[in-house]
C-alpha cells in the first residue's frame, strides 16, 4: 500500500458512518445505563430517581438468587462448551478425512446453529415432554421410567446444555475445519513415513498446532454461551423457582417484572465486570498453555 | 491405509450418529405442524399417513389469523431483519474497505479523552444542571468527539492504536453481554420517547438497534473478503482519476459479490433470530417473530400444531440460509474468516 493513499482525507467517509452507529448506538447508551447503576428507579411506584451509591451493586452481591444465577450460567456454560469442543473436533476430523457422504452432512452440520434459539427451544419443549414427547417415548421403550425433564432442576439444565451442545457444536466444526484444511500436507506425509499411528499423529502434530484456533474458538463459545437467555425464558423460564434462572433473565426479571430500573442496570454491569474478568484470566490462561506447548 | 481404518469407521459413526440428531428436532416439528389433534393428545406420533392422517388445518388457522396476530409479526421481522441487514453490511463493507486500504492512527489518551469527557460532562449536564437525558448525551457526543479529534492531532505521548485495533474495537461490541446494552437502550428509547420521537415498538428504533448490532459481524468478515480483492485494478482507476466512492461501488463491490452474499446471509441470520433486543424494544406493533414465539408456549400449551407452524415460518428462510452458505463453504470461501 502507496503511502499516498493511507493519507487521502476520504478514508473517514468510509469508516465514520459505522462507528458513529456503533458509537451512538451500542456504547453511548452505556453511560446513561451506568449512571442508573447507582440510582434507585423504580417505575412501579413512581419514584424520582435517588442517588444511592453502591447499595445495588452491594444488594446483587448479598443475594443468593444472584449467586444461583451465576451458578446456573457457568455450568451451563462450561458443561455446553467442553462437549462442544470435544465433540465439533472429533466431527470436524470425520469430516476432513472425507466419510462418505461428507458433503450432505455439511449442509446439515450448518443447520442448528441458524435456527432462532426461541424455536429450538420450544421444539426441544415437545421433545422432551414427559408424556408426550419422543425422548420419554424412547425412554419407556428402552425400559426406564418417565422423566420431568422440565420441571426438576437437575434434569431441565441438562436439557439446556443438550440444546446449546445440539446448537452451536456445528460452530465448532465449523472453524476446526477450516483450520484442518489450512494446516500444512508435508507435516502429516513425514509422520506417515516415520509410521507414527494415527492417535499419536493426532497429539503430537494436529493438537499443537491447532490449539491457537482451539483457544480462539472456546474464548467465542464461552462468551456466547454466558449471554443464554431465549431457550431459558422459553424452556423453564429460569423454574422451577429459580433453579434454572441465568444472569441475563435474572436481569431482566428484575427490570421488567419488578421495574427496578436501578437494580437491572447495575446487575448488568456486574455481568459485563464477570465476563471481562473471566475474559482476561481465560486469554492469559490460554496464552501460556500455547506457549508450553509449541 | 489400513492402520487407521478403526479411527475411519468411528469417525463414520460419529458423523452418521450426528447427522440423525441434527435432523431428527427439526423432521419433528415438520411432521407436528401437519398433526391433527388427536395425534399429539395420544402420545407421540412420527411417520405421515401411517401414523396420523396429515392435515393442513394449523396452516390455514394461522394465516386466517384465528389464533391471533400471525401476519403482523412476519412482516415486521421481514421489513426489519431486511433493511438491518442491508444496512449494516452496506455501513460495514465501507468501514472494512477503509480498514483494509488506509492506515488510521489513534492516540490512545485522545480516547481515553473521549471516555472522560462524555462520562463526566453528562453526569455534571443531567446530574447536576438537571438536562433531561437524550439532550445531555447529544451534547456529550458532540463535544467530546470534536475534542477528542482535535487531540489526535496533537503529539500526545502514550501508545498509538491501528488497524487492528480499530477492528478490535467493532468485533469487541460482541463481547459486552447484550442484556447491557439492550437495557440501555431501552432506557435511552423511553427517555427520547417522552421529548419527541417515539423510538420504542417503532421500526426505525428497531432498526437502529439491529444495524448496530450487525455491524460487528460485517466488519469483521468483510474485512478478510476485501483484503482478498487485488489493488492493482483501483490504482489503475485511480490514476485516471475516478473518486473514490465510484472505485468503491462500481469496482470493489462488484469483485466482493460472494464475500457480501456469504455475510448479508450469516448477519441477515443473526438479526432474524435475534430476540433480546426484540423483546426489550417492542410492546406489540413491531413485534417480531422470536419474541411471538417465545409466548406461544404459555399461550397455546398443548396445541403443538400451531406451534410447529410458527416455528416452522421462522425455521424455512434459515434453511435457505444455510444451503447456500453450506455451498460457499465446499468452495472454500469462508476459510479466510479464521485468521
Amino acid at each position: 500500500m502507496s503511502a499516498g493513499l493511507s493519507q487521502d482525507r476520504i478514508k473517514h467517509a468510509f469508516l465514520w458512518p459505522a462507528f458513529l452507529l456503533v458509537l451512538a448506538i451500542s456504547l453511548f447508551p452505556l453511560i446513561y445505563a451506568l449512571i442508573v447503576s447507582f440510582q434507585s428507579v423504580r417505575l412501579v411506584p413512581p419514584l424520582p430517581p435517588r442517588f444511592v451509591g453502591f447499595d445495588n451493586y452491594a444488594e446483587i452481591l448479598q443475594s443468593a438468587r444472584f449467586w444461583g444465577s451465576m451458578r446456573v450460567t457457568a455450568t451451563i456454560t462450561l458443561a455446553s462448551v467442553a462437549l462442544q469442543y470435544v465433540l465439533g473436533f472429533a466431527l470436524a476430523l470425520a469430516l476432513h478425512h472425507n466419510v462418505p457422504g461428507a458433503s450432505l452432512y455439511r449442509v446439515t452440520f450448518l443447520l442448528p446453529m441458524f435456527l432462532a434459539p426461541v424455536g429450538v427451544a420450544l421444539i426441544a419443549r415437545m421433545i422432551f415432554h414427559p408424556f408426550l414427547g419422543p425422548v420419554n417415548d424412547l425412554f419407556t421403550t428402552l425400559g426406564f421410567g418417565h422423566v420431568e425433564f422440565l420441571t426438576r432442576a437437575g434434569p431441565a439444565i441438562a436439557v439446556l446444555v443438550t440444546i446449546e451442545v445440539w446448537q452451536w457444536t456445528p460452530f465448532v466444526t465449523l472453524l476446526m475445519l477450516a483450520g484442518l484444511q489450512s494446516l500444512p500436507h508435508e507435516v502429516f506425509e513425514a509422520a506417515k513415513v516415520d509410521d507414527i499411528s494415527p492417535w499419536r499423529r493426532f497429539w503430537d502434530i494436529t493438537f499443537p498446532m491447532l490449539l491457537p484456533l482451539s483457544v480462539a474458538v472456546v474464548f467465542i463459545r464461552l462468551v456466547e454461551g454466558f449471554k443464554v437467555i431465549d431457550t431459558v425464558f422459553v424452556l423453564t423460564g429460569g423454574g422451577p423457582g429459580t433453579a434454572t434462572e441465568t444472569l441475563t433473565l435474572f436481569a431482566y426479571n428484575e427490570g421488567f417484572k419488578k421495574f427496578n430500573l436501578g437494580m437491572t442496570s447495575a446487575l448488568s454491569f456486574t455481568f459485563l465486570f464477570v465476563v471481562i474478568v473471566f475474559g482476561t484470566i481465560y486469554l492469559a490462561l490460554a496464552q501460556r498453555l500455547v506457549r508450553r506447548v509449541t | 491405509m489400513t492402520e487407521g481404518s478403526g479411527f475411519r469407521r468411528a469417525g463414520l459413526l460419529l458423523a452418521f450418529l450426528w447427522f440423525v440428531l441434527s435432523i431428527f428436532p427439526i423432521y419433528f416439528v415438520f411432521v407436528t405442524a401437519f398433526k391433527p389433534p388427536l395425534a399429539v393428545s395420544r402420545g407421540p406420533t412420527y411417520i405421515p399417513w401411517v401414523d396420523f392422517q396429515p392435515t393442513l388445518q394449523a396452516f390455514r388457522d394461522a394465516f386466517a389469523g384465528l389464533r391471533g396476530d400471525f401476519r403482523g409479526p412476519v412482516v415486521s421481522s421481514v421489513l426489519v431483519s431486511l433493511t438491518a441487514t442491508a444496512l449494516s453490511v452496506l455501513l460495514g463493507t465501507m468501514a472494512a474497505y477503509a480498514l483494509v486500504r488506509f492506515t488510521f492512527r489513534i492516540r490512545l489518551l485522545a480516547g481515553l479523552l473521549f471516555a472522560v469527557i462524555a462520562i463526566g460532562g453528562f453526569v455534571l449536564l443531567n446530574g447536576i444542571w438537571g438536562m433531561r437525558v437524550p439532550y445531555a448525551l447529544a451534547l456529550v457526543l458532540v463535544v467530546a468527539l470534536a475534542v477528542s479529534v482535535w487531540a489526535n492531532s496533537l503529539r500526545l505521548p502514550g501508545p498509538v492504536l491501528g488497524n487492528n485495533d480499530v477492528t478490535f474495537w467493532f468485533v469487541s461490541q460482541r463481547i459486552f453481554p447484550p442484556i447491557v446494552s439492550a437495557f440501555a437502550l431501552f432506557l435511552l428509547y423511553s427517555e427520547i420517547g417522552r421529548i419527541g420521537p417515539r423510538l420504542l415498538d417503532s421500526f426505525p428504533g428497531l432498526v437502529l438497534a439491529y444495524t448496530a448490532f450487525g455491524l460487528p459481524f460485517a466488519v469483521w468478515l468483510m474485512r478478510d473478503f476485501l483484503s482478498s480483492v487485488p489493488v492493482e485494478v483501483e490504482e489503475a482507476a485511480l490514476v485516471d482519476d475516478i473518486g473514490r466512492f465510484r472505485i468503491f461501488f462500481g469496482i470493489v463491490l462488484p469483485m466482493a459479490v460472494p464475500g457480501l452474499i456469504a455475510t448479508s446471509m450469516i448477519v441477515l441470520a443473526f438479526i432474524w433470530n435475534e430476540f433480546l433486543f426484540a423483546l426489550l424494544l417492542t410492546t406489540g406493533r413491531w413485534q417480531t417473530l422470536p419474541v411471538l414465539l417465545a409466548g406461544q408456549q404459555s399461550s397455546r400449551g398443548d396445541e403443538w400444531w400451531a406451534i410447529s407452524v410458527a416455528a416452522l415460518i421462522s425455521i424455512a428462510p434459515m434453511v435457505v440460509v444455510a444451503t447456500i452458505l453450506g455451498r460457499m463453504m465446499r468452495s472454500g470461501l469462508l476459510s479466510g474468516s479464521i485468521k
